[in-house]
């Protein structure tokens, strides 16, 4: 079944354990049989990381409380309760049945204004890191790969369609702008959340717990990864932009520069989503962010998650014009216009003082014909024609045609047919 | 404005009324600045809506734009230049006036096309002969071609080149600390000016 590899990701199949993952002991006493039928489906699907103990953890349904990994090597099979001093240590992470008692998670829960749909419980899975609980369900591994990809998604097709001129590189880095680990670290901040001094049992569940000396999960994966990506970064082919867009492993058109760690307890080896990380701070509070998105995704839904998307994430002030850097400015503008049939651009001074003094001043416009394209202020004439031309391409990459309707407006179920949008052929030189 | 002197001299008299010997004056540096302090004219602040506005050119609005629908009729008569008056509410065409063009050498050159196969082998075999006389300039001229084009169909020798950069090398290496500074600082000016930041 190698079905989540296609191009096609099936979300509501990656994560049907998220929902059907018992958080309280109860549940699970009254559906034993059908949850442990249910698990070796979609562990088959949901293999993006070791599911290899669920199986197990599902049998033992007479357990009093949640029992843990180490409780599983005890477990005897005919369902015993263990007893307390079997245990061999403390748990890696707060217990669920913790988070319901917990303030912070309770004042969190309503800072967010989440759905009562969504349970503290997830929310208190959603603050735990891969590095503080190696366990794949009791982290946030899954919600944040679900919620990433919810907010890859909405903000790709929100930039393309409101920005369908953009070179490359600038929708790379705008993606990063508002769905990258920087961003999605400030989000975090501002939600008010706090992280724990280190994870263990004892810590309040509403604080975020990770480990920055543990290995943990890195979400750079996007879509579908070419196998010759891992050649190309052995021979350190592919770093230019078109490599960049073939061979990225994520959408802010980087590979994973980074070295795999040889002893990863979290990941099975086959994907390269283990990588040694720069800022273990930000990547866990950025996990947790995408977890909140991956847990309203699957509790409240599509329509949900898109507007939880967009209040949160694309709402905020990102200045794309500020992201240019030219290097041959008229040229690219003479390009320009010769790719779109117009007239040849012409520098004019359109007007100017203090020729001879220590500060001058020149104003001049770039025309095409008897159209002004460009226009800018200058200390000298070279500047200004330079200034003016950039001002010129910036009109040209930024243009926008405003409020228009995305891909994902079409999903719901009175919905106009799909009206293709405009996206510009391409950068002029790239 | 005219009401200050009177409220000053209304002031003094109540002060001195109230409380003989010290009045308060505009005489100490902070309080004179602070009356001098003006507001600065709205035209000089940037509101933030004005700072993220992006250029709005008709010229650049693809077929698909409503808007160019609307802009059709202006466009038409910009480009065949039938109505230069109407275009005086349109500020991003010309009017009647022509605005001077810079001079040549401040526009992008737009290549001639006008060397020929057997011009090209010439010029190598120019170049070849003697590079110090035959500069990149020279040819240049000559063949009435960019410094570009002469660059891509000639190569100097690699004597000629060592030679050249040690002439550089020895110019640099007169500049005094002024000199390089301000050369610096305009490679930085230009970075800047080429990230719009300038």
């Amino acid at each position: 079944m190698s079905n989540y590899t296609m191009k096609r990701l099936r979300l509501d199949r990656v994560a049907s354990q998220l929902l059907a993952a018992p958080t309280s002991p109860a549940a699970r006493l009254s559906r034993p049989s059908r949850i442990s039928r249910s698990i070796p489906q979609t562990c088959r699907h949901s293999s993006l990381y070791n599911t290899q103990p669920c199986q197990r953890r599902h049998q033992s349904t007479a357990a009093p409380q949640a029992p843990r990994e180490e409780e599983l090597v005890l477990e005897p099979e005919d369902g015993e309760p263990i007893p307390e001093t079997l245990r061999s240590g403390p748990l890696p992470s707060p217990h669920p049945s913790r988070a319901a008692s917990s303030a912070k998670l309770a004042a969190l829960h309503a800072r967010l204004s989440l759905s009562s749909k969504i349970p503290v419980e997830t929310l208190a899975r959603a603050l735990v890191d891969p590095s503080a609980d190696a366990h794949p369900k009791y982290n946030n591994a899954n919600l944040a790969y679900v919620g990433s990809t919810v907010l890859h998604y909405h903000a790709s097709e929100t930039l393309i369609a409101r920005y369908p001129r953009l070179p490359m590189a600038i929708l790379f880095t705008a993606m990063k702008g508002y769905a990258g680990n920087p961003a999605l670290h400030q989000v975090a901040r501002a939600w008010g959340v706090e992280s724990a001094a280190a994870p263990g049992e004892e810590v309040d569940p509403g604080l975020l717990q990770f480990d920055p000396m543990k290995p943990t999960v890195v979400m750079n994966k996007w879509g579908y990864v070419r196998a010759e990506t891992i050649e190309s970064q052995k021979f350190k082919s592919g770093k230019g932009l078109s490599g960049r867009v073939m061979y990225s492993s994520n959408p802010f058109g980087e590979s994973s520069a980074a070295k795999a760690l040889p002893n990863f307890e979290v990941d099975d080896g086959r994907n390269t989503k283990t990588m040694l990380l720069q800022n273990a701070p930000a990547n866990a509070h950025a996990n947790f962010v995408r977890a909140v998105i991956g847990a309203v995704h699957m509790h409240c839904g599509r329509d949900a998650a898109k507007s939880f998307v967009k209040s949160h994430f694309l709402s905020r002030t990102f200045d794309l014009s500020k992201l240019f850097e030219f290097d041959l400015p008229t040229r690219e503008l003479a390009r320009l216009c010769a790719r779109e049939n117009f007239e040849a651009p012409v520098a004019r001074l359109e007007s100017e003082t203090g020729r001879l003094s220590r500060t001058p001043v020149f104003v001049v416009g770039i025309y095409s014909g008897r159209d002004k394209l460009g226009e800018a202020p200058g200390p000298d004439l070279d500047s200004a024609r330079v200034a003016a031309s950039i001002n010129a391409l910036k009109a040209w990459y930024l243009y926008s045609p405003g409020q228009v309707s995305v891909p994902s407006d079409t999903f719901a179920e009175d919905a106009a047919p799909w009206k293709p949008a405009y996206v510009d052929i391409g950068e002029i030189i790239s | 404005m005219e009401a200050r002197p009177v409220l000053r001299q209304l002031t003094t008299l109540f002060n001195s009324c109230s409380r003989t010997g010290q009045t308060r004056l505009q005489s100490s540096t902070r309080r004179t600045k602070k009356a001098l302090k003006l507001p600065p004219h709205p035209s000089f602040l940037v509101s933030g809506a004005e700072a993220d506005h992006i250029t709005y050119n008709p010229r650049f609005l693809p077929p698909s734009d409503p808007r160019r629908q609307a802009q059709l009729s202006s466009l038409l008569r910009s480009s065949t230049g039938l109505a230069p008056t109407a275009a005086a509410t349109n500020s991003t065409t010309t009017t009647d006036r022509e605005i001077p063009a810079l001079e040549e050498k401040h526009q992008v050159p737009v290549p001639k096309f006008n060397v020929t196969r057997e011009q090209v082998a010439e010029m190598r075999a120019l170049r070849a002969a003697d590079p110090t006389k035959w500069s990149v300039v020279r040819l240049a001229e000559k063949f009435e071609c960019s410094k570009l084009f002469v660059m891509i169909c000639c190569k100097a020798s690699a004597e000629h080149q060592v030679r050249e950069r040690e002439r550089k090398e020895a110019i640099k290496a007169r500049w005094g600390p002024i000199r390089s500074q301000a050369r610096e600082d305009r490679k930085k000016r230009r970075t800047l000016l080429l990230r719009g930041e300038l």
